[in-house]
């Protein structure tokens, strides 16, 4: 009843505005300066549209998920909105999200995106249900003084040298190896030593079976587990969510720390470029490593009342301009070709992610985000199962049964549709 | 009084009806409105626990019965949280009512400065608890914070440690910033009820020979009473409800030992996305509040009837 009244409110708002031409944009992934770049971006689309209105939403996002949710099953639905990857599955899936195929077969700007931003913004239905603005790809930062101390010259190349040159490190008083991130966001790390240690990046076979608790993905479970219980990371590290292990790495508590472009941000802020590097993710044995690619893109609602100025508005946050601007703010790997040639790309610290990029043995890997059930399994499940087995309440085995058992139910409902 | 009865029985009955039903109709619009605001929405709330609720899937609502009570019966993540709930509530209560009745007590004696003494022991009231917990939170850290270095000072740690990642102290985090949070409102409360106490009283009791302790059993103590139950019943039901510190600070960790019924409630509902489990949880909590609050209800009439 009472969403009956706030939608019938809600419309009879939109339709008395409707002449204005107003849009409503949320952002999710919100901090004071992306929300200052999204509004300097949209105030160049507001002119380029004499009329146009764009009023934006910024939503934290520590709790965006369920405050976006609460909107949209409210009636009070956006007509542009920032899609991270793990929520595609769950708007597109449910009708909620409008096709990009269209627009984006008479766009100018087509042709100059990179191949992988189409290849992932079609990740669900191969449609286009979102655009990709930039990639967020893991690699290794390293701090060169403390290597120096424990007299390492190389940064560890392979998940070996990883452990012997945490544990060296770990020796010096105060100090870690590795920023592991057992808290929110954790679930990262332990998908890609588990498959670097079993050498494959499939998370499912054929039927829908997870492969999480397959001999070579346990192996690299234990293998994360056991630097932790050496003490080749922080104790406290159990719990460590982003800005713990940032704040672990820039305070030179600990010497490892796997994360994406956009970390480069706060620890440009706190530390001497000259006094860390950033590496290709240490290598399994098999030779190959699977750093994880996350992205977040732009997204049109269905329900939107105003598609072609939506696509336009989309456009403009997308094209050579909007989007290197952007990315120059939210640090995430631009999805337009041109930047590339930006001389904001060419500093020492992005050669490591390119670097990466262009190495054939570290095969970017997308987490199942397709999965409606993700996004528990990432935030929720996951965390609790990895910290008890962090602690040894539970075995690597236990902690991969429970976690195979819940995805591969996941994949055989996907499959069944 | 016949005369009265009768006279009353000759009235035609539309009169009397129409008597009847005046103060009935004088209070409907308020009777109205609080049936719209929350009567509606917890007979809506209560009928999805029995059924299937999955928020953003269209297919979902059917009605399933008892199925998410027989899940629930099952699930040692709720067990675990129903644990955790009466630690958590029992330890803050605990700990913010003695410390704010202390408190109380020394504010009600004058002193210089007294008022901006007031001013300041209340300013955590006024803390957003997002913010107590994420100060909280980093006070506790061993890189930015400076708690566990004094803990290792004082010999209390061998190592200056985090106790939000030790499963076993965990909780104490959340309660340790939940108490700092929480002590100001039973101040302020005692304290109201201590200024309401005639001050003759414990004159006549000093001239009669009574010491400090005494005066403080048999006057002010009674006198308190009332005020006590019912902060100390209104306290825990909300603390039993409120889950922003533990979110803020651990989000239920490590392994889910600081997770209470309450923060588990969000995590089905948010994170899940599954509104029917987590009403159902909700409903049990509900029954269990509502048992406590009869408890306290009866604890108190009984000492007042034998006062």
């Amino acid at each position: 009843m009472k969403k009956l009244l706030t939608a019938t409110c809600l419309s009879a708002l939109m339709a008395s505005a409707a002449h204005a031409e107003t849009l409503t944009l949320v952002e999710v992934i919100t901090s004071p300066a992306r929300t200052e770049t999204l509004e300097s971006i949209v105030a160049r689309f507001e002119e380029a549209n004499p009329g146009t209105d764009v009023e934006i939403i910024s939503l934290p996002w520590g709790e965006a998920f369920q405050k976006f949710a609460t909107m949209v099953s409210a009636g009070n639905i956006p007509d542009v909105v920032e899609m991270p990857d793990s929520w595609v599955s769950l708007y597109a899936n449910n009708g909620m999200l409008e096709s990009l195929e269209p627009y984006l077969a008479d766009w100018e700007y087509t042709d100059d995106l990179t191949d992988r931003a189409l290849e992932l913004g079609r990740e669900v239905d191969g449609t286009a249900y979102m655009l990709p603005y930039g990639f967020y790809l893991r690699a290794m930062f390293y701090n060169k003084n403390l290597l120096e101390a424990a007299g390492i010259s190389e940064p560890p190349a392979t998940l070996a040298e990883f452990t012997e040159a945490s544990a060296k490190i770990s020796e010096l008083d105060g100090k870690y190896g590795y920023c592991l991130r057992g808290g929110a966001g954790g679930l990262n790390g332990w998908l890609m030593y588990g498959a670097d240690m079993a050498g494959s990046n499939v998370f499912f076979e054929e039927d829908g079976t997870s492969t999480a608790n397959q001999e070579g993905w346990v192996e690299g479970f234990q293998w994360l587990i056991d630097l932790y219980q050496n003490g080749y990371a922080p104790k406290d590290s159990v719990n460590w969510g982003f800005n713990e292990i940032v704040a672990g790495f820039y305070s030179g508590t600990c010497a490892f720390l796997d994360q994406d472009p956009d970390a480069l941000i706060a620890i440009a802020e706190h530390m001497d470029e000259s006094d860390y590097g950033v590496t290709t993710m240490p290598k399994g044995p098999s030779g190959k490593t699977f750093p994880t690619i996350g992205y977040a893109g732009w997204s049109m609602m269905s329900a939107s009342e105003n598609k072609d100025l939506a696509w336009k508005l989309i456009a403009t946050l997308e094209g050579p301009e909007g989007n290197v601007a952007w990315n120059k703010r939210t640090g995430a790997l631009p999805v337009q070709k041109a930047a590339e040639e930006d001389p904001f790309y060419d500093s020492p610290q992005f050669a490591g992610w390119f670097e990466e990029l262009n190495d054939p043995d570290a095969v970017p890997t997308v987490m199942p985000t397709y999965l409606e059930e993700f996004g528990f399994f990432k935030d929720s499940l996951s965390i609790s199962t990895s910290q008890q087995a962090l602690l040894g309440e539970i075995t690597a085995q236990e902690m991969a049964d429970e976690w195979a058992d819940y995805l591969t139910k996941a994949q055989k409902k996907h499959l069944a549709k | 009084m016949t005369d009265a009865v009768n006279n009353r029985a000759r009235k035609p009955l539309a009169k009397r009806a129409s008597a009847f039903l005046e103060p009935y109709l004088y209070s409907a619009p308020a009777l109205f409105l609080i049936a719209a605001v929350i009567l509606v929405p917890l007979v809506v709330g209560i009928s999805y626990a029995f059924r299937d609720i999955q928020l953003l899937n269209p297919f979902s609502g059917g009605f399933i019965g008892l199925d998410h009570f027989q899940a629930l019966a099952g699930d040692k993540a709720f067990r675990r949280a129903l644990g955790n709930t009466l630690w958590w509530t029992g330890a803050s209560v605990f700990l913010q009512f003695v410390l704010g009745l202390i408190l109380a007590l020394l504010l009600d004696k004058p002193f210089y400065g007294r008022g901006l003494v007031q001013a300041l022991v209340f300013l955590p009231w006024a803390v957003p608890t997002f913010l107590a917990g994420l100060n909280w939170a980093w006070l506790f850290n061993p890189v930015i914070g400076p708690l566990p270095h004094w803990f290792h000072a004082l010999g209390l740690m061998a190592e200056p440690e985090n106790i939000l990642s030790d499963p076993a102290l965990a909780m104490w985090g959340p309660i340790a910033a939940n108490v700092w949070w929480g002590i100001p409102f039973f101040a302020i409360t005692m304290l109201a009820a201590l200024q309401s106490i005639p001050r003759d009283l414990y004159e006549a009791a000093a001239i009669d020979g009574a010491g400090p302790v005494q005066r403080f059993l048999s006057i002010t103590l009674p006198f308190l009473a009332p005020t006590m139950a019912i902060t100390i019943l209104l306290r825990t039901v909300w603390i039993a409800n409120f889950a922003d510190l533990i979110v803020v600070m651990t989000s239920g960790g490590p392994a889910n030992r600081t997770q209470i019924v309450a923060s588990y409630i969000f995590t089905q509902a948010f994170r899940k996305l599954d509104f029917g489990y987590a009403s159902a949880i909700a409903l049990v909590l509900l029954v269990l509040l509502l048992a406590y609050a009869l408890l306290i209800i009866l604890l108190r009439q009984t000492l007042l009837n034998k006062g």
